[in-house]
């Protein structure tokens, strides 16, 4: 059995590695363009309709010329096959109203079959092995076969590489390429004509089932890996070599055909990035949605750990109130302290600053939904269940919309009390007397319609006092003593200032059954 | 709640909320429809327009609240309601012409073993009739305008003969005129009784189309005779984009 270093030393493996790669670079860099155009199915046809060149060319120069197996004969055979199968393609789309892919397929099986009856008819005159044609013969690569991969590799990669923003933008919006005066027509026929060349020189090689399978996986294999179509290009031609080199060596250990070795390879490669590429693979996307602790769980966590009030709370008394096995509750703990809201000791858990706040916010917004729901008339027994697919609605317009409908309760229906609106306290210059709860000393800022007669003036003093008739009404005790009742519409209507210090109500949170 | 002796409403929603995320896209929404109106839904872009018909179509998941069409529920009667999306994203080069198309309002009710029946034919051109395009019936369905289209589709959902029709800017990209005569075209759709959802972008010409109005932003901010609804505080406060939930908490702070 050879080894790849044996087959390396042998000229003929050689030659078949260098023509093999010159192709499958070309064939990446041009095989981007097709993938992003969606012409993979154009690239089909003109390796098929190339048949019909090539027995031509062979022909006219053996009959006309008296020259056999004429090599540029065929190629420029084959070039012209390709030119009329997509002149006759564009001429059919515009005068039928048949869609563009079925067109395709009509004409180049229609030249397919010509090519094939020609070389059949002419069988004794053309010394075409068509068996040869259609399979490629990548270790049988000629010097003449060497040259014209290699000439047709530097033009169509120079036309790439000095048009390339002419062909990027008349792939991705060729409305916009037309404004801004890029031919568009000439861009298309002159990416079609690439495509043909490089189908032509890769047909030898892989033949011409193949040949859209070099030029196509590579490309694709790149484009899962990359969002840019410069560096797509790159990876395709890098990914175009490594299956050429994997192929031969494939070929090689199990005497296979070339061609299918390669392709094999080339779309093995394929399957091993589409499964582990880092962003768009499959492992990727299934990591990330394993890592991504449920919002559920996130939200269960900071619950819990707030209830303990503050103290160190161990792993094994946060588990029984989070609905996740051990793991994955490792694995939200590890992220929450990395995202910034709980601090790991030695005695358990406490939640940071931010940590607290997001909790709070989360509580808030389930006791009020849970508030909500009671009032909507859902049964005790699913309040909680309800208000848990409803807490993930936390936006702070939403909940201060349903705190202001339900009258900013202070309890919610189990009698837990609501967190308080600290979202506003901390962040507004002023608030309404209504989100405030007992305890809180504050400055009026100003006063609204609907509590003008009640003569608070601006900067007068005020003290929050607990509210009466099942806390539809507010009061607020005045610097001199006396204690006025508002309306939930009076208190809305009253703005203030909270004095910072010596004014915060009592432990706002102390530890609750939940 | 009792039930009251009044005509079951067409459509009946109680605290409605949908969100694709955070910020929920209706929230707290409680509507209810007399059978038989011709209602306008107002409200800036991203309101909810499109979203509250959703859901009286039963297309998108509630988070909470219900929805009830003619006292069931929406599973149940779906049958009842026809509806014009606000962009029809359709194919326009299908091999199928203008009569096709409005016939498809018809294949709910066409067991697949038969022909459409004479009633069928006759429920397909009087939509046609209705909508000005019987004369277009033969052509093919791209070959149309822009707004001769969107009328084709308004026709389907005429054929379909349904109770209740939503419509989804039925009036984007067609000319005045056009939007006049189809217009009439629902007002004669309601005079049949049925009953009308129509999301309309033209403040100005609201109030002259419709009888009731829905102001939507997320909430339902209003809904009563365009008169109560298109009262220049309501529509600031709706189309300035702030969400005045505690009244003057958002004024500018420190007045003082
Ligand atoms: N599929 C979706 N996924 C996430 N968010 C969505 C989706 N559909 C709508 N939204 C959001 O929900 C809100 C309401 O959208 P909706 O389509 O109902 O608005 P609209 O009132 O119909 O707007 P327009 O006047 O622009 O048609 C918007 O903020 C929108 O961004
Ligand atoms: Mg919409």
């Amino acid at each position: 059995m050879t080894t790849l270093a044996e087959a390396l030393s042998q000229p003929f493996f050689q030659k078949a590695f260098l023509a093999g790669s010159i192709v499958a670079v070309v064939c990446g860099v041009v095989g981007c363009l097709v993938v992003v155009r969606r012409m993979a199915f154009l690239g089909d046809a003109l390796s098929h309709a190339m048949v019909a060149g090539v027995g031509g060319g062979y022909l006219v120069m053996k009959l006309v010329f008296g020259l056999e197996a004429h090599a540029p004969g065929m190629i420029l055979g084959a070039l012209f096959s390709a030119v009329i199968t997509v002149a006759m393609i564009s001429f059919v789309s515009r005068v039928s109203r048949l869609k563009e892919d079925t067109v395709i397929g009509i004409i180049y099986c229609g030249v397919f079959a010509a090519g094939i009856v020609l070389v059949s008819v002419f069988r004794n005159h053309i010394h075409i092995d068509l068996i040869h044609f259609i399979m490629g013969d990548v270790l049988g690569v000629t010097d003449a076969d060497l040259w014209i991969s290699a000439v047709v590799a530097a033009a169509v990669l120079s036309v790439i590489a000095l048009f390339f923003r002419s062909f990027q933008v008349a792939a991705f919006d060729p409305v916009l390429a037309a404004a801004v005066g890029i031919p568009v027509v000439v861009v298309d026929y002159a990416l079609t004509l690439c495509v043909s060349l490089v189908v032509v020189s890769a047909v030898s090689m892989v033949g011409v089932v193949l040949v859209v399978g070099l030029l196509i996986t590579p490309a694709a294999t790149a484009y899962l890996l990359s969002d840019r179509l410069d560096r797509m290009m790159l990876l395709a031609a890098l990914f175009g070599v490594t299956s050429v080199a994997g192929g031969l060596w494939l070929a090689l250990r199990l005497d296979s055909a070339g061609g299918g070795a390669i392709l094999l390879f080339a779309t093995a490669q394929f399957l091993a990035v589409l499964v582990a590429a880092p962003r768009h693979g499959l492992l990727a996307g299934w990591r990330r949605r394993r890592r991504l602790v449920p919002q559920q769980v996130v939200e269960d966590v900071l619950g819990s750990i707030l209830r303990a009030g503050g103290r160190p709370i161990a792993l094994g008394a946060i588990a029984p109130h989070v609905h996740a096995d051990r793991s994955r509750l490792v694995h939200a703990l590890r992220n929450l302290t990395a995202d910034g809201f709980l601090e790991g000791g030695a005695a358990g858990w406490t939640l940071t600053e931010e940590g607290t706040r997001q909790a709070r916010r989360i509580q808030r917004a389930h006791r009020l939904w849970e508030t909500y729901l009671a009032r909507a008339g859902v049964p005790e027994s699913e309040l909680h269940r309800r208000a848990h697919t409803l807490e993930h609605v936390h936006d702070e317009d939403a909940v201060d919309y349903i705190d202001d409908l339900l009258g900013h309760p202070e309890t919610d229906p189990h009698g837990a009390q609501i967190p308080e609106d600290f979202v506003h306290l901390e962040g507004s210059a002023s608030v309404p007397v209504s989100v405030l709860r007992t305890g809180w000393r504050a400055e009026v800022v100003s006063v609204g319609d609907a509590a003008r007669s009640l003569g608070f003036g601006a900067g007068e003093l005020l003290t929050v006092l607990p509210r009466r008739d099942a806390g539809a009404t507010w009061v607020v005790g005045r610097a001199d003593g006396t204690e006025v009742p508002l309306t939930h519409a009076a208190a809305d209507a009253v703005m203030v200032r909270v004095l910072a210090t010596g004014s915060r109500p009592p432990a706002p949170f102390p530890p609750q059954v939940g | 709640m009792a039930t009251d002796p009044a005509p079951v409403p067409a459509i009946d929603i109680q605290h409605l909320t949908v969100s694709y995320g955070p910020r929920p896209a209706l929230l707290d929404v409680t509507l209810s429809v007399e059978p038989g109106r011709l209602v306008g839904i107002i409200g800036p872009n991203g309101s909810g327009k499109s979203t509250l018909i959703k859901a009286i179509l039963g297309f998108v998941p509630r988070d909470f609240g219900t929805v009830r069409v003619f006292g069931q529920p929406v599973e149940e009667a779906r049958g009842r309601i026809a509806y014009v999306p606000q962009r029809g994203s359709v194919d326009w080069d299908f091999p199928v012409t203008v009569g096709e198309v409005a016939m498809m309002g018809r294949y709910g009710r066409i067991p697949f073993w038969r022909n459409p029946a004479e009633e069928d034919h006759r429920a397909v051109a009087e939509a046609l009739e209705l909508v000005k395009m019987s004369d277009f019936r033969k052509r093919q369905i791209g070959q149309l305008s822009g707004g001769q289209q969107q009328r084709v589709f308004m026709a389907r959902a005429l054929a379909q003969g349904a109770d209740i029709l939503l419509l989804d800017e039925p009036f984007a990209g067609v000319d005045a005129a056009t939007e006049r005569s189809l217009l009439e075209v629902l007002g004669r759709a309601r005079e049949a009784g049925r009953t009308l959802l129509v999301v309309h972008h033209d403040l100005a010409t609201a109030a002259r189309h419709f009888e009731r109005l829905i102001l939507l932003n997320q909430r339902l901010y209003a809904y009563g005779p365009p008169a109560a609804v298109l009262s220049d505080d309501l529509l600031e406060e709706v189309y300035e984009g702030r969400l005045q939930s505690l009244g003057p908490r958002r004024a500018p702070g420190g007045g003082a």
